[in-house]
């Protein structure tokens, strides 16, 4: 056995342990809060347990191991469907960043721990009224302040910031250069003086993106990650980072086996639905696309172990899977006709149709917008020519606004 | 077998791209699609001299022992040329089935490229009929299989045919068969209709045993028809993308305009799935997963490589429709081999058949 395959055993046995207090069936009818406690109380067990910080240096707490290790667990533990969401973007990128970029090493030895243990959590604070898919866009200023800076504005669509303990941030800290070149990037303390967050209810009924309101909030210059102006290049960074995640070719909704249940114990003109052409179609066109989405992972997995860098491919995942779990779930829904009335906002996205299918336009927008991935396959795999950009070289403080 | 391409696998793929790149020749290819009968030579008799008609058979029989992974490398370079002969998969699927059977004598003619074989499974719409218009009985074919892939020139044929009702797979020498060409969209597929008048043939296999082998035999043809697809749809992503960058219209590359570009970025997320199908298929051969992993590969890479005739020729313009221009030759091919091993339609079915544990 591989040293990885016997590795995904162990984590196994662990998750095996920690499933009948922690897994989904365990989470069912909890609240946010209750749910927030729980997967404190997980989050501290996996890092006893030696599953925490899989690919980071033990210098921060991390176990040292691969990125392939990382993945191999993330996609064992996806399985489970523990309490792990409100940490997904706190480790997977704000934590990283100061890890590469924090000054005071100390204190980032210090959040990295208790954020590992999940005691702290961290949010990303870049998208603005502004703008998301345009990031350079963004007008939270910063001004100098003695020896640090005070910050004005507004984020929005900040994922668990009112759970947050600290977040990075992207300001503007000089209106009178091209947009992306007048950016600086801080860590900011969301529990500092004028930070103010209010959560908006998203479509599918919960509350877990926020808007957050900056009023004169002071940042010591060694809350400052990077070169004054460098911000730009830390957020290109920072979106890098997530490259070695667990994929999920069913766009994080139902496994296409459900969808082949469903369809036989459905009963369409008088014969199960599984046996209807329009049903068989959607299956078959279904799985091949999805599987084709699986050995691209494979292959990357394979060539990772091989120490090669896996090919661009790798960026379909999220594009690919979760247009079609939206269609897919649509159908699922069409299928049972007024049976698919009934609805529980709180069904787990990976086993109901109803929750998958009025939740799949969020994974659309967050993390790169359908049309966001397209431009970047288009023009960093395929060379294909940029977007006329009208506001491209002009001084920010001189776009028409 | 691993998903990750050795040494020898990726200079097969670079090799073989690189022979053919340099001995196509478009003007050939568009001579013969306004006649019926013909192939293009200095492609056959590249495939003889590479090898690559020995390449997936075993070394026993005069071949390369190699597999489908490999053979699909070739098709993949063969679909890139829109190449002129439809024999690498068809003498495969046939070479596929005699040695099942254990019926090898003819393997090394086939190896060496002496002789040519064909398939004969699909009747219309049925690429697998479990009951054949053709009958098999006292060691004699009686009927007609319609529109035989390679039918005009192939010396025998591995022929799916039946007995009062039974499905039988029989080998038939083609020598005295009548040969009625049919003309197509896509002549250099030689297909015709082949008569059988009390042609003698040798049994492989009967009953149950007989479709199995043919739907094997199927799975695999259609497996480095995949390939093929993949490479057509590569070579027209790639025209795609060129052209894009240097036609310009209202004072910028048509590549600038997001409802071209992202069609292309389209065309490459269709292309990469199937390309990853198409490796899983061919490195499960031989196991319990090979015939829904075919299933996969096929049915991603026919949608690869239509979109991508149809999105190719618009992202052309005008120039796209010409004949010269000769994006029609991958918008025949595509369709062509759309249709040779099994429709989509055929194989949407057998994969959901697989999937709700409804298989035969
Ligand atoms: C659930 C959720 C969680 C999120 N969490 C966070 C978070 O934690 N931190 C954070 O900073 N942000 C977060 N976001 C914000 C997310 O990154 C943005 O919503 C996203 O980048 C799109 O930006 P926008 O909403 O401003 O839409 P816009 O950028 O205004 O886009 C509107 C439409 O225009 C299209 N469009 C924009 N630019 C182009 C272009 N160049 N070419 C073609 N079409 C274009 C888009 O594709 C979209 O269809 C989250 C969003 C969601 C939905």
């Amino acid at each position: 056995m591989s040293e990885l395959e016997t590795y995904r055993q162990t984590a196994r046995a662990f998750l095996n342990a920690m499933a009948p207090k922690y897994a989904r069936p365990a989470r069912q009818g909890n609240t946010v809060e209750q749910d927030l406690a729980l997967g404190r109380e997980y989050m501290a067990a996996r890092y006893d347990a030696g599953f925490a910080g899989i690919n980071w240096s033990p210098e921060f707490g991390g176990q040292g191991l691969s990125n392939l290790h990382k993945i191999a667990f993330d996609a064992e533990e996806m399985r489970y469907g523990m309490p792990v969401g409100f940490f997904g973007i706190s480790l997977g990128m704000p934590v990283p960043m100061m890890i590469h970029y924090g000054q005071d090493r100390e204190f980032v030895k210090e959040r990295v721990t208790k954020a590992l243990r999940g005691e702290e959590i961290w949010c990303q604070l870049f998208s603005e009224p502004s703008g998301g898919s345009d990031l350079a866009a963004l007008r939270t200023k910063v001004e100098p302040d003695g020896n640090g800076w005070r910050m004005n504005g507004q984020k929005v669509w900040t994922s668990w910031a009112q759970y947050a303990d600290y977040g990075v941030i992207v300001t503007r800290s000089d209106p009178t250069v091209a947009k992306h070149k007048g950016l600086t990037y801080f860590w900011v303390d969301m529990k500092a003086a004028g930070v103010e967050v209010r959560p908006i209810k998203l479509a599918g009924g919960d509350s877990h993106v926020n808007e957050v309101f900056f009023d004169d909030v002071r940042l010591e210059d060694n809350q400052r990650m990077g070169e004054v102006g460098g911000g730009f290049g830390l957020a290109l960074h920072t979106l890098m980072i997530e490259r070695y995640i667990a994929t999920d070719s069913a766009g994080f909704g139902p496994h296409l086996d459900l969808f082949v249940k469903l369809a036989k114990e459905t009963q369409l003109n008088g014969r199960p639905a599984i046996e209807d052409g329009r049903i068989r179609s959607a299956i078959a066109r279904n799985h091949a696309m999805r599987a084709g989405l699986d050995s691209i992972t494979q292959r990357a997995m394979l060539m990772m172990q091989a120490g090669m860098q896996p090919g661009p491919e790798g960026s379909l995942q999220k594009l690919v899977a979760v247009r079609s779990r939206q269609k897919l779930s649509e159908l699922a829904l069409d299928l049972q006709g007024t049976a698919a009335l009934p609805f529980d906002q709180h069904a787990y996205v990976k086993e109901d149709w109803g929750t998958s299918w009025l939740n799949a336009p969020t994974g659309r927008i967050a993390g790169g917008s359908d049309e966001v991935l397209l431009n970047t396959i288009a023009e960093k795999v395929l060379g294909l020519p940029q977007d006329y950009r009208p506001d491209k070289g002009i001084p920010f403080n001189q776009i028409p606004a | 077998m691993s998903m990750l391409y050795d040494e020898g696998q990726q200079a097969i793929a670079t090799e073989s791209r690189r022979v053919l790149d340099a001995r196509m020749d478009k003007g050939r290819l568009l001579a013969l699609l306004e006649q019926v009968g013909g192939i293009d030579q200095p492609f056959w008799d590249t495939a003889v001299e590479q090898g690559w008609t020995a390449l997936a058979l075993p070394e026993e029989h005069g071949g390369l022992g190699l597999g489908l992974t490999e053979l699909g490398l070739v098709a993949q370079a063969a679909g890139a040329a829109t190449s002129g002969a439809p024999f690498l998969t068809v003498g495969y699927g046939a070479a596929q089935a005699l040695l099942a059977a254990g019926h090898t004598g003819d393997l090394a003619a086939l190896a060496g490229g002496e002789k040519l074989a064909t398939v004969a499974f699909a009747e219309g719409s049925a690429p697998l009929p479990a009951k054949s218009v053709v009958s098999f009985a006292d060691g004699k074919l009686n009927g007609t299989k319609p529109a035989v892939i390679g039918g005009l020139k192939a010396d025998l044929a591995v022929v799916l045919a039946s007995t009062n009702g039974t499905p039988v797979l029989v080998a038939a020498d083609l020598t005295d068969v009548t040969r009625t060409a049919v003309p197509s969209f896509d002549n250099s597929r030689l297909y015709a209709d082949l008569v059988f008048n009390g042609t003698p043939a040798v049994q492989l296999a009967e009953g149950a045993a007989a479709l199995g082998l043919a739907r094997d035999v199927l799975a695999r043809m259609a497996v480095v028809t995949a390939h093929e697809q993949v490479g057509g749809a590569e070579a027209l992503l790639n025209i795609a993308r060129d052209y894009a960058l240097t036609r310009k219209a209202f004072g910028q590359p048509i590549g600038a305009f997001q409802s071209i570009k992202h069609r292309i970025a389209e065309l490459y997320g269709l292309i990469e799935v199937a390309r990853a199908n198409c490796i899983h298929a061919a490195a499960s051969e031989g196991t319990e997963e090979f015939l829904i992993a075919a299933a996969d590969a096929r049915l991603s890479a026919t949608e690869a490589y239509d979109t991508a005739s149809r999105d190719c020729v618009q992202i052309h313009g005008g120039i796209g429709v010409t004949w010269d221009q000769g994006l029609h030759l991958h918008m025949r091919r595509a369709r062509s081999l759309g249709i040779e091993q099994g429709n989509l339609l055929f194989w949407e079915d057998l994969l959901v058949d697989q999937l709700a544990g409804e298989a035969a």
